[in-house]
């Protein structure tokens, strides 16, 4: 193969060594204007109107535009359309946007966005979960404080309980995680003719574009959005945030705008991870089979419900993840509070659960007296077995991951000796699983398009964004493989809603397997067109020939060839097109209300392991991570490198979500909404981590592969907490496992303990 | 050069050296350096992820030494040399840390890369066969939220070592 499983350096990494890739943030122009939101001035209130007087004096301001100027429905949201671009009368949390100023300079937005005053009447603040179900809390939205509820009922899980021969039962409470992409929002947008041209960075253009033509009221194709380089995402960027504030005063103006929030901003305004509360009782017979898991979940929606449901029916579905549990009952709630929304984040729910399933498993391990890699062994799903949502699954390849993991890490010889008094070593295992895609009878789908251009350069075309994973070079991996033409001279035309096919979004580890699958049909139609010409050509039959580059050869016969562009010539002379577009369209099933079970929830499911070593220092509780080694069966690497550095990426921020990120939430208020206080893993803080590639072929996947993104983050966590609670001997039920909470576990067992610092 | 942004403020005329070359721009004496690069000179190489000193993003040289733009006013550097990511190639010839970037796999979303080149460059100057540690110490005020560091700690090494045979 000449592209596929080869680790071929990736098309657009030239112009980010040498500074010239342009991202959001740095397309600039003549005349071009700034644009800055005006926001909440609490986080729950009645709003009785905008004193703009002061606003307007500030030298520079152009406009400042509000839910009057626009004319559509003044609504966005992935799922429920629930979230106001410009809110009517009533502000549901501190990043709810009220106006929008439009000036010369970003100074004087900034100063006249400051003058304004937003008439309001405080309401009472639904802080937490507990508030948001009190006896007379407010209703955040006319149905309620409920956003959505999700079950699984199979078996009788009560009876099993009862009658098993050992129950645990645990309490886990996971935070709000920020995706700290490095590359704030920012764009800039321009009227061209009669079309609202917007440069900013999302996950699925052709869904911005429908969301933004609805808010604004134009006609689809009078809106066009083109992705710019995009410095992260991980999910952080899938709701809607500065399009259609862009498109709007670009539409109203007539001039070029631009735009950019300040890390503040971003933090205060976008999504984050959703905050759950998991009680996970789990059931076993006296040899570690297990038997039963009851599950309880409550998630924060925050004030909207942005991707809520999905990420719900997600923690549900994965609720005993990659383990046989013949009886399940699991009740997931989802509730708003006047908190910051939450939704989309690398690994959504199924990322939650992982660390109640393997914090649950490793409690039945002490319960038992057995080791919990026996029990792992004992308990993992083999190839053919059903999930908990009864669907089957062909490739269940949790202890093949489990054993590479192992191996690798050299776990037999693992030490076991503390290098100082005061600091203990520690080994934790996790298992995952993870189902790729929207799943759950969504319509999930990925258009490619792949043709040879006029000047006989092979082009795929693909709405799928980049941002940062490498899916525009895989995709020109596919696109050539067929014809023998090497990725780098594969020319990518993407993400461009007036340019480029729908492929859906840029997320839950889709678009390896769907943006893939479409661009192998489509090279394969123009690869048999470019056959069936030259078949004509050179007097064999379409199956005995091959391109190879530049030239069409005989594969049994090398004296026959023809170049390249002799045979694209002779397939146009027969009106053959060249250019094909193809779709991948699977069908998956959703859940059932009665018992949350589906034959086939998700299209394809991911398995993986961990090992991680700690030290956890006793007197202060600090927690060092001194090796992690991931291994993920994706059942073939396309481009092994960027696999490993999915991998490797996924591990960090599972460390990071693990250790240290905390999105720190006071009645309303983001406590911590800088780089200064909002902690991510530094190169300090990460050892080098060892990703190994376990590969089973898929069976749906383009040649075998089933996508990365997702399950390296949520492997990390549980091993890093198990590793702890080896360390400590005592269980790590909240995340983060910061030093403080490390040391209050500690002296909870030991309650003589010094204090620490005294 | 004109002014592409002809509403910001002025009042200083600022003379540096940039990326080897005599620049002069007129300036408010109140804005940043890292302002002035990208949204006065257009030198958009340099970026901001956080503005406050803790990302890194932003690292330039200045007589050699990284310092985060963001947090050096426009003024200070009159009279002195700053080098931009968009200083590091020779002509069309990638910089050996460049190189090793794009071979080890080291840019995902490619925002912390500017950065992280310049604080490197810094570092193999001063150390130019540096330890895994010493790698992890120089490139400590540099974030990145895609890599997990793991590649950038080896495309470091990497040309480090290539640097080194090329010398011998």
């Amino acid at each position: 193969m000449i592209n596929i499983g080869r680790s071929v350096t990736r098309g657009d990494v030239q112009g980010k060594v040498t500074g010239e890739t342009r991202y959001g943030g740095d397309l600039m122009g003549p005349e071009v204007l700034t644009a800055t939101v005006i926001r909440a001035p609490h986080p729950h209130a009645r709003v009785l109107g905008l004193d703009l007087d002061a606003a307007r004096a500030v030298p520079g301001v152009v406009a400042i535009l509000g839910r009057e100027d626009i004319g559509g429905s003044n609504r966005h949201g992935l799922i429920k359309r629930d979230h106001p671009v410009f809110c009517d009368d009533r502000v549901r949390y501190l990043g709810d946007a009220v106006g929008v100023v439009v000036a010369t300079s970003i100074e004087a937005a900034r100063a006249a966005r400051d003058a304004v005053v937003v008439l309001h009447e405080p309401l009472p603040i639904v802080a937490t979960m507990a508030d948001a179900v009190a006896e007379g809390a407010p209703s955040l939205h006319e149905f309620g404080n409920v956003l959505a509820t999700q079950l699984i009922r199979k078996g009788d899980a009560e009876r099993a309980l009862s009658e098993a021969d050992a129950v645990v039962t645990c309490v886990f409470k996971m935070q709000g995680v920020d995706h700290a992409f490095l590359d704030i929002e920012a764009g800039y947008a321009e009227m061209v003719d009669d079309v609202i041209t917007i440069h900013a960075s999302g996950q699925w253009v052709h869904e911005e574009q429908r969301l933004i033509a609805l808010a604004l009221g134009v006609p689809l194709e009078r809106v066009r959005l083109v992705q710019p380089p995009t410095g992260g995402a991980f999910g952080g960027r899938e709701d809607i945030s500065i399009q259609i504030y862009l498109g709007l005063a670009a539409l109203k103006l007539g001039r070029p705008v631009r735009m950019q929030y300040t890390r503040e901003e971003s933090m205060v305004a976008r999504h984050k991870r959703h905050p759950m509360e998991v009680e996970y009782t789990l059931g076993a017979m006296a040899d570690g089979t297990f038997t039963a898991a009851k599950v309880l979940i409550r998630s924060d929606e925050g004030a909207y419900a942005s991707t809520g449901p999905a990420v719900l029916r997600k923690a549900v579905s994965h609720c005993t993840g990659p383990y046989r549990v013949p009886n399940v009952t699991a009740d997931g709630v989802a509730l708003f509070t006047n908190n910051c929304p939450t939704g989309a984040m690398r690994g959504f729910g199924a990322c939650q659960l992982a660390i109640a399933y393997e914090g649950a498993v490793l409690a039945m391990a002490r319960r038992l007296g057995v080791d919990v890699v026996a029990l792992k062994r004992k308990n993992l799903l083999r190839d053919g077995e059903q999930l908990t949502t009864t669907q089957v699954v062909p490739v269940a390849s949790g202890l093949d991951c489990l054993d590479a993991a192992l191996t690798r890490f050299g776990w037999e010889g693992r030490r076991t000796d503390a290098p100082a008094p005061h600091l203990r070593r520690g080994y934790g295992v996790s298992t995952i699983c993870f189902g790729v895609g929207y799943g759950d009878g969504y319509p999930d789908a990925s258009r490619g398009r792949v043709r040879f251009a006029e000047d006989g350069v092979l082009e795929v075309y693909s709405g799928g964004v980049e941002v940062g994973q490498g899916l525009h070079s895989l995709l020109a991996q596919i696109a050539g493989e067929d014809f023998g033409i090497a990725s780098s001279e594969v020319r990518v035309i993407a993400s461009d809603t007036h340019a480029t096919p729908e492929s859906g979004s840029s997320s839950a580890t889709r678009q390896t397997v769907f943006s893939g699958n479409a661009v192998k049909l489509a090279a394969g139609e123009v690869h048999r067109q470019v056959l069936d010409a030259a078949a004509v050509m050179l007097g064999l039959h379409w199956e005995d020939l091959a391109v190879r580059g530049d030239r069409v050869v005989g594969l049994h016969d090398g004296g026959v060839s023809a170049t390249l562009s002799s045979v694209l010539r002779a397939a146009r002379e027969r009106g053959f097109a060249l250019d094909a577009t193809s779709v991948y369209k699977p069908r998956t099933v959703a859940p059932t209300d009665e018992t949350g079970r589906s034959p086939r929830a998700f299209l394809t499911y991911m398995f993986g392991s961990h090992v991680a070593e700690v030290l956890v220092d006793i007197e202060t509780g600090e927690v060092r991570v001194q090796r992690i080694v991931a291994a993920h069966d994706l059942g073939k690497a396309i481009n092994p490198r960027e696999v490993a550095g999915q991998i490797e990426g996924g591990v960090a921020q599972g460390l990071g979500m693990a250790l240290m990120e905390e999105v720190v939430t006071r009645q309303g208020r983001i406590a911590n909404a800088s780089f200064t206080d909002y902690i991510i893993p530094t190169i300090l803080d990460v050892p080098t981590i060892e990703a190994v590639i376990v590969e089973r072929p898929d069976l749906e996947g383009p040649y075998g592969a089933r996508g990365i993104g997702e399950p390296p983050l949520i492997g990390a966590v549980p091993a890093i907490l198990a590793a702890i609670s080896d360390a400590i001997g005592l269980p790590v039920h909240e995340t983060p496992a910061t030093a403080e909470r490390v040391w209050r576990i500690l002296r909870s067992a030991s309650p003589t303990a010094p204090l620490s610092g005294s | 050069m004109s002014d592409p942004n002809p509403t910001r403020g002025h009042g200083f005329a600022l003379r540096f050296t940039l990326n080897g070359s005599a620049t002069s721009v007129e300036v408010d004496p109140r804005e940043t350096l890292f302002d002035t690069l990208r949204e006065r000179l257009r030198l958009t190489g340099t970026k901001g992820a956080c503005l406050e000193g803790e990302c890194g993003s932003c690292t330039v040289l200045l007589d050699g030494a990284p310092v985060t733009s963001c947090l050096v006013m426009a003024p200070q550097v009159d009279g002195r040399s700053v080098v931009t990511v968009e200083g590091l190639a020779e002509g069309a010839r990638l910089s050996a840390l460049q190189a090793a970037f794009v071979r080890a796999g080291a840019v995902q979303c490619g925002y912390c890369t500017p950065g992280l080149l310049v604080a490197a460059t810094a570092l193999l100057r001063d150390n130019p066969r540096p330890t895994v540690d010493e790698v992890r110490r120089g490139l400590a005020g540099n974030l990145c939220r895609c890599t997990g560091y793991t590649k950038i700690i080896d495309a470091v090494l990497d040309a480090a070592r290539v640097t080194a045979e090329e010398k011998a």
